[in-house]
């Protein structure tokens, strides 16, 4: 058949080449984040993503990240929000909380399909919030397993996107967050990210700018 | 010490032979003695450049046969130290025996401000200059022998001379051989942005190790700036030199 | 992209004068050279990190077609299907057909240099099928027709007058402005209705993960996500050099990819796919389509000193501290791949004669080299390639040289070996030379290396070379004070 014919050819003609040692590794210092404690680690993970013009809030528990999560509404005037269907959201009970503050909570869970789903990500959601399965600390990246309880246009479509992550979460370093992502090659997320600040761009004149296609503000609200 | 054996290139043999004389008093003036072969000719590197290896090799292997049997070698030149030490044992890949010689003559061959340093530990060779001087960083000296802090203690143990920083000293100055001529409008650019940078901070003289890039930073200076000054490394230090042999 | 490789000169004569691609060059590099030291500062060994990325990159390619094996068997394993393409032709083909296949008006794309290369825009839009290029530089350049003046921001020289000017014709700007914040925000909006409904999106592929089956993006706008959450289908494209290794391997390319690149530790999003969509998730492709495109590399690869170019990450730090390419800008380089980079990889795909002009237009001053995290040698490729051209080697092409410059070379060669000859050579040659000579300086020389003097002089050559003044030189009695 014409396909198993053309990755033949390729393979075949990579395979008679010329073979070529492969030279050894140099040795790589650690990082330095590998040896700092937990609250160096915070205090790492803040700087950096501060640097990108994100924003951090650390709050002692779920209540007051709730709390935390009131003021924001109030600041940037939500009137419509799309949010995960995680673990640490799933916490927060939202949809009461949204009901209180009279919010529109929505999440993927309510729409019958892509179509409508996307509608409302695209067109009504004011800000999207969701968990994250890590915090790097070595570039204030967060790290997100995308799942059926973690879809993907939550934190991308809107214009504000809002990270809930318990401080157990925070990591040093990718390697932590992908030794486990990866641990298992029969189960692989269909889609891990690492988001690190707003979106940007400097494609004009050079001109840097957060809000390109992706969210324009990150704020992460750590727990714990 | 080991005899010193001179290995001019021929930029400074047809166009710029007072850097050979300085560089022979020089050395004599620190108790060395060298020796000028006089069948040498041409290290090959314009062969090589231009893509003709089979060429490069003839010289190769007239260089090799001309230095073998020299215990150190030493060039006022950066681009030909790499043209024997990294060129030469490679278009003698094929040939073990030549390569063999290759790389033994490339071990003792080193440029001129690496050798007064590095070798002599000499760094003030007793001269002295009352001015501003700035350092020109030749390609093939900084990136090609990695040689970038000999030639600034060789300034600044001079006595009275101010080594002033040059912006963009590392950048390339657009000579390059048949470049120059071939890329004339790109090499003129290019050697236009360093005078520039060189007219900006005020200095009193322009120092670099390469032959090569005086013709063009200097070529450059003569027509549009011929009040600016601008000096080979060995000449500057064998003509400051307070005693005068 | 057609390749006008062999226009070099002319393009080169145009962009030094062109006072918008000046005004460019003098800022943007030099901003992004200390944007990259500053990002690798944060490497204890900053060489080691280099040199770690550049074992890394050895060893994808030594182990190029047992890795691409094992990268196809971990993601059929993911659900993913798998395409190879031995050409462009094959790989535009088959992304027509899977479009046509699914009745796709038109398709989102994400920033990928192999599609440049293999023209596959061309091909969608005579097939009535529309490519939006979304990263907003390559939309821009989309938009203005104007092949890409560096391998990162392809526009970013473009003043914003034109972008205005364009983007009020092409997309729905409605008040006029200069404010690049203001444009960027337009094409965002015009943008997202694409990104809604988009029914196929295509990417490249920064690097495809043998270990794991895994795909991986990096980026700075979003575009790319959403390329790849909003479809049913997901085309991602890749030449065939893009495998490494492991995830950790990947990691640390990652790291090296953004400082080199931007000077960033992390760009905004990095995204990593193994395999489509599960079942259950609401978003992301139902189909993931992986291109892998071989376009010459098979046999790049048969060539053990060429195929070091297939190390390349895409960097462009190589871009930003050429300082040939900071004279004359992306476009005197003709095709898809400008710089350091475009220099040794566009000779081996488009053939050595075409592109003559590209391993020859440079001083071999080995910047490019010293700052490359894939530990390519470009100044040493250069140099393979001149010999190859001039003997007219038929794998990799060349054409013959000039009858004047080989008569030149062969009689070079014999005086070398023969000092009497060659100082006789140089005697005869000082009058003609000399002709023009007055007061030590030479202001002309007709001939070949005329252009020299177009702005430099050259002292004269000497009435005695240094050979001949060695003759008193070793007879001079001496004192010498030891220091």
């Amino acid at each position: 058949m014409e396909q198993s014919s053309a990755r033949q050819e390729i393979i075949q003609k990579l395979k008679q080449a010329p073979a070529e040692p492969v030279g050894p590794r140099p040795v790589l210092p650690p990082l330095a984040e590998l040896s700092m404690t937990q609250e160096e680690l915070v205090k790492r993970f803040t700087e950096r993503l501060v640097e990108e013009t994100g924003v951090v809030y650390r709050v002692k528990n779920y209540e007051e990240a709730v709390e935390k999560l009131t003021e924001i509404a109030q600041a940037e005037n939500l009137k419509k929000v799309m949010i995960s269907t995680d673990e640490v959201i799933g916490q927060l009970n939202l949809p009461a909380w949204g009901a209180k503050q009279g919010i529109k909570i929505m999440t993927p869970l309510d729409f019958a399909d892509r179509d409508s789903y996307k509608d409302a990500v695209f067109l009504e959601a004011d800000a999207g919030i969701t968990g994250a399965d890590f915090a790097v600390a070595e570039s204030g990246t967060l790290g997100i397993k995308h799942r059926k309880d973690q879809a993907r246009l939550i934190s991308l479509a809107p214009i504000l996107h809002i990270a809930v992550v318990p401080i157990e979460r925070l990591v040093p370093s990718y390697e932590k967050a992908i030794d486990q992502v990866f641990a298992n090659k029969n189960s692989l997320p269909s889609q891990f990210v690492f988001i690190t600040g707003p979106s940007m761009t400097g494609d004009i004149q050079g001109v840097l700018f957060k809000g390109m296609h992706g969210p324009r503000k990150l704020m992460v609200i750590l727990v714990g | 010490m080991n005899k010193v054996s001179l290995f001019i290139p021929c930029t400074v043999d047809l166009f710029l032979p007072h850097i050979g004389e300085a560089t022979v008093r020089l050395l004599r003036s620190l108790g060395i003695s060298p020796v000028y072969h006089e069948e040498q000719t041409c290290c090959g590197q314009p062969a090589m450049n231009a893509g003709y290896q089979k060429e490069a090799k003839k010289a190769a292997q007239h260089f090799l046969e001309v230095f073998g049997e020299d215990e150190i070698i030493v060039s006022p030149s950066g681009s030909c130290v790499c043209m024997v030490k990294y060129h030469y044992p490679e278009l003698f890949e094929n040939d073990p025996e030549w390569q063999r010689r290759a790389e033994e003559v490339a071990s003792r061959i080193y440029e001129f401000s690496q050798f007064l340093v590095d070798v002599l530990h000499v760094e003030d060779v007793g001269a002295s200059f009352s001015g501003k001087v700035a350092y020109h960083e030749s390609c093939h000296i900084l990136r090609g022998l990695k040689v970038s802090v000999q030639p600034k203690k060789l300034i600044q143990a001079v006595k009275g001379a101010e080594l002033v920083p040059l912006n963009a000293a590392d950048t390339c100055c657009g000579f390059g051989g048949e470049f120059a001529y071939h890329y004339a409008d790109i090499s003129e650019s290019m050697v236009k942005n360093k005078v520039e940078n060189y007219l900006a901070i005020g200095a009193d003289l322009l120092l670099l190790g390469e032959p090569g890039c005086l013709l063009n930073i200097g070529g450059y200076l003569s027509r549009n700036h011929p009040q600016k000054k601008i000096m080979h490394l060995a000449s500057f230090l064998a003509d400051y030199r307070r005693e005068k042999t | 992209m057609e390749p006008r490789t062999e226009k070099f000169k002319e393009l080169v004569a145009r962009e030094l004068q062109n006072p918008r691609s000046q005004k460019f060059l003098k800022v943007m590099p030099p901003i992004q050279n200390m944007k990259r030291s500053i990002g690798l500062s944060t490497f204890t060994d900053i060489e080691a990190a280099q040199a770690y990325g550049a074992a890394i990159r050895q060893e994808a390619i030594a182990r190029l077609p047992e890795l691409l094996e094992q990268f196809e068997k971990n993601a059929l394993a993911n659900g993913a299907q798998v395409f190879w393409a031995r050409d462009a032709q094959e790989a535009n083909e088959y992304i027509l057909k899977l479009a046509k296949e699914r009745g796709v008006k038109y398709v989102t794309k994400g920033k990928s240099m192999v599609t440049e290369e293999t023209g596959l825009n061309e091909v969608l839009s005579q097939n009535g099928i529309e490519p939006w290029e979304t990263d907003l530089g390559e939309f821009i350049a989309q938009q203005l027709n104007l092949p890409p003046f560096h391998i990162v921001g392809p526009a970013i020289n473009v003043p914003v007058e034109e972008v205005r000017d364009i983007f009020m014709a092409k997309a729905n700007l409605k008040e006029p402005t200069l404010d690049p914040v203001e444009l960027g925000y337009a094409a965002r909006l015009f943008l997202r209705d694409k990104f809604h409904h988009v029914q196929m999106g295509i990417t490249g592929v920064n690097m495809a993960v043998a270990e794991t089956g895994t795909i991986i993006n990096v980026e700075n706008e979003g575009n790319i996500r959403y390329t790849k959450a909003s479809p049913r289908t997901q085309v991602s494209v890749m030449s065939i050099e893009k495998v490494v290794p492991t995830m950790k391997d990947a990691l640390h390319l990652i790291r090296l990819l953004c400082r080199n690149c931007t000077g960033q530790k992390l760009t905004a999003y990095v995204s990593m796919d193994s395999g489509p969509k599960k079942k259950d998730e609401i978003d992301g492709p139902e189909e993931l389509f992986i291109v892998i495109v071989d376009n010459g590399r098979t046999k790049i690869y048969q060539d053990l000193k060429a195929r070091q170019v297939l190390r390349c990450i895409r960097c462009a730090a190589c871009l930003n501290i050429c300082p040939v390419y900071g004279q004359i800008g992306g476009y005197a380089y003709g095709w898809a791949y400008s710089g350091p980079m475009g220099q040794v990889l566009n000779p081996l795909l488009l053939g050595l004669e075409k592109t003559q002009d590209l391993y020859r237009a440079t001083t071999l001053c080995g910047a490019c080299k010293s700052v490359c995290p894939a530990g390519i040698d470009h100044p040493s490729l250069f140099l393979y390639y001149r010999h190859k051209d001039v003997t007219v080697d038929p794998y990799l092409g060349g054409k013959a040289r000039p009858p004047q410059e080989i008569r030149f070379f062969k009689a070079w060669a014999w005086a070398i070996k023969h000092p009497w000859l060659w100082n006789l050579g140089i005697k005869m040659a000082r009058p003609f030379i000399n002709k023009n000579a007055r007061e030590g300086i030479i202001r002309q020389i007709k001939g070949s290396f005329a252009d020299w003097f177009r702005q430099r002089d050259l002292p004269m050559m000497a009435e005695n070379t240094f050979h001949e003044r060695w003759k008193n030189l070793k007879k001079e009695v001496y004192i010498t004070k030891p220091t």
